[in-house]
Order: C-alpha cells, then sequence, then structure tokens
C-alpha cells in the first residue's frame, strides 16, 4: 500500500469517527395531569334551624337567623377546550309554608385558578338548582374558611301553610358538574 | 511517486493537497469535544389528589442520576460548556416549570481537569442555557457518570388536564 492510499484509508477512517462523534443528546419527561372533580362542605356535621314561638298573641312566629358556618371546597382541572363546571343544590323534601333558602359568596382563601361564580340567593327545592357556575381548572384551598361561603336560611312564604313539626331532617345535595 | 528516477509533479501536488486535508481534519478531530447521554426518561409520578380543595404539590424531582452524561474535552480545546435547553415533544405547557442541576462530578482520570458550576437548579428554557463546564488541563478531559437531576415544578390543576412531553437536550460546545 503506498502512502497516498494509506493517508486515504486514515481520512476515511476520520470521517467515520467525526460521523459518530456526538455534541447532543437528550432525555425525555413526560407527565400526565388527569381530570379531576371533587366537591365537599367543610366543616362537617349537622346545624339546625329553629322557629321560635311568639310569645305575644297576634305575633308571627320568629325566623331563625341564616347559618353561615358551611364552606364549599372544590378541585376542578378539566381538559384542554373542556367545558366549566357548575355546583348545583337541591333538597330531599320540602316543608310546607316555608322556603329553604342558599346563597354561596364569591369565594376566598387559598385558593387559585379560575374559580366559580355565585348565582346569589336561590330558593332551594328537589330539583336541583345552580349555586355556582364557570369553575374552569381551579382549587379552593381545603377547609373551612376557604372556598365560598354559604349562607343557609329558612322563612316563611306562606303562614297558612305553616304546620307544628319537630326534627324534620333537610339533607342538601351539592353535585359539581359541567 | 518515482518512475524510472523522475517525480511526477501531479501526483506531488495530489499528496500535498490530500497531507493538507489530513491537516485540517487533524486539528478539527483534535479540538472536537464530544457527549453521550445515557440514564432514563422521566415520567413524572403525580399522586392522585384525594380531599376537594386541594391542589396539586406542585414540585418533582426525579432520582440524582435520572440523566448521566459523558464529556470528552480535548486539550486544545480548554474549555467547553454542556447547555440545556427543552423542546415541547409533541406538547408542552408553559406553565410547567423543568430544572436540572448536577449532582456528581464524575469521574475522570485527568487530575487537574476540573468540572464546576451546575450544582444548584437552574431553570431550563427553549434556548440554551449554561449548566456547567469542563476545563482540560495538560490532558483530555474526559468526564464519564456525571448525574443530572431533574425537576418540575408549577404542576396544578389550573392547568388543562392531559399529557405533556418535553426532550430535555443537553449540549457541549466550545466556550
Amino acid at each position: 500500500m503506498n502512502l497516498t492510499v494509506r493517508i486515504q484509508c486514515l481520512m476515511i477512517s476520520m470521517l467515520s469517527h467525526a460521523a459518530l462523534s456526538q455534541t447532543t443528546g437528550n432525555r425525555t419527561v413526560s407527565v400526565a395531569l388527569p381530570v379531576v372533580t371533587l366537591l365537599d362542605i367543610e366543616p362537617p356535621g349537622n346545624f339546625a334551624l329553629n322557629f321560635t314561638a311568639p310569645t305575644e298573641a297576634g305575633v308571627a312566629v320568629t325566623a331563625p337567623a341564616a347559618n353561615t358556618t358551611k364552606w364549599i371546597n372544590y378541585t376542578s382541572a378539566i381538559a384542554p377546550g373542556g367545558l366549566t363546571r357548575r355546583v348545583t343544590a337541591s333538597i330531599n323534601q320540602t316543608i310546607p309554608g316555608v322556603n329553604i333558602t342558599l346563597q354561596a359568596a364569591a369565594a376566598s382563601g387559598a385558593g387559585g385558578g379560575t374559580l366559580g361564580t355565585s348565582s346569589g340567593l336561590v330558593t332551594l327545592s328537589t330539583t336541583a338548582v345552580n349555586i355556582i357556575t364557570g369553575i374552569g381548572g381551579a382549587f379552593t384551598g381545603n377547609g373551612a374558611n376557604n372556598g365560598h361561603r354559604l349562607t343557609i336560611g329558612i322563612t316563611v312564604n306562606t303562614y297558612a301553610n305553616l304546620s307544628a313539626r319537630t326534627n324534620t331532617p333537610i339533607i342538601i345535595t351539592y353535585t359539581i358538574t359541567e | 511517486m518515482r518512475r524510472n528516477g523522475f517525480i511526477n509533479p501531479i501526483e506531488i501536488c495530489y499528496t500535498k493537497y490530500i497531507l493538507f486535508i489530513l491537516f485540517i481534519m487533524f486539528s478539527y478531530q483534535y479540538k472536537a469535544q464530544t457527549m453521550t447521554v445515557t440514564g432514563s426518561n422521566w415520567a413524572v409520578s403525580i399522586p392522585t389528589i384525594t380531599e376537594a380543595g386541594n391542589n396539586y404539590a406542585g414540585l418533582y424531582e426525579s432520582a440524582t442520576n435520572q440523566v448521566i452524561l459523558a464529556v470528552s474535552v480535548p486539550l486544545l480545546l480548554g474549555n467547553a460548556k454542556v447547555s440545556v435547553h427543552y423542546s415541547a415533544n409533541p406538547t408542552w405547557n408553559s406553565s410547567l416549570i423543568l430544572s436540572a442541576k448536577r449532582t456528581s462530578n464524575g469521574t475522570t482520570l485527568c487530575a487537574l481537569c476540573s468540572i464546576t458550576g451546575g450544582t444548584a437548579y437552574q431553570t431550563i428554557t427553549q434556548t440554551d442555557i449554561e449548566l456547567f463546564r469542563i476545563q482540560a488541563v495538560l490532558a483530555l478531559a474526559s468526564y464519564t457518570g456525571i448525574n443530572i437531576q431533574l425537576q418540575l415544578s408549577g404542576v396544578s390543576v389550573t392547568i388543562p388536564a392531559t399529557s405533556y412531553q418535553s426532550q430535555v437536550v443537553f449540549t457541549v460546545s466550545a466556550i
């Protein structure tokens, strides 16, 4: 093998080496974020709303002060382009002569994202009604003082339909849905 | 090149030409830095939210040796830097923040060579940022087993729920 051929072989070898030499490389990072739909009421537990009987003839029963101890917490993660969520409320039974009302306040506390908007004061029935709408990807924070404070009251709507009763349990069902 | 006692001038020119190219290639080869990336891809495990009102913890770290680099820097080059950037592959969300740091010096036979920087998390962007440097002194600086740890932050339910994937690209280059 003469010198020229040897040099050419060396060049080919170096070209091969150069072609195989790398100055860059990569690794993949992947993360999957699932759709999340969670809601609860904090703190847990029941409360009572008792009318007070008058002590003076001719005076109406006195409605109880509204309960403001409950908060709605939710976590919502929606798919790209997905529909916003809403929270509805309904009760398992109505009581003749009275309205059970509910109002969700604006969200406050430790939350973030696209939190929902209150639908204002609503009267609850056995048919679900919106109480919060427009929830996007959001979280309210957990526990009392986070999320939407609820004001739940009871008022007389038709005095003639009132009847004395004790311990009438009313279950309010909250649902977060699209 | 000698035939019948004569030197063929064409062959002389050709040989000189070849030698010149060879010289250029030697120079290039002697100055070329190289890098090999091993380790594994990182599929970030996100714990499920079980309590209404909560968000994700938001910050997750890979294994300390998630990515392993082997870098060679020739003496003639002297110094080289390893940079990093990410590219969506195919979908990423700008709220998801990737960071990287060097968790080991790796090993080398070059006693005087040094590896510096990159031991604190640095945010990875879509354009190259310098992660660390290697300096070759009196020898080829060939480092193997340089461990890289990755971090993902900004994970939140406020980000649209879908799968995201990016490539973290490491590059060695002259300074």
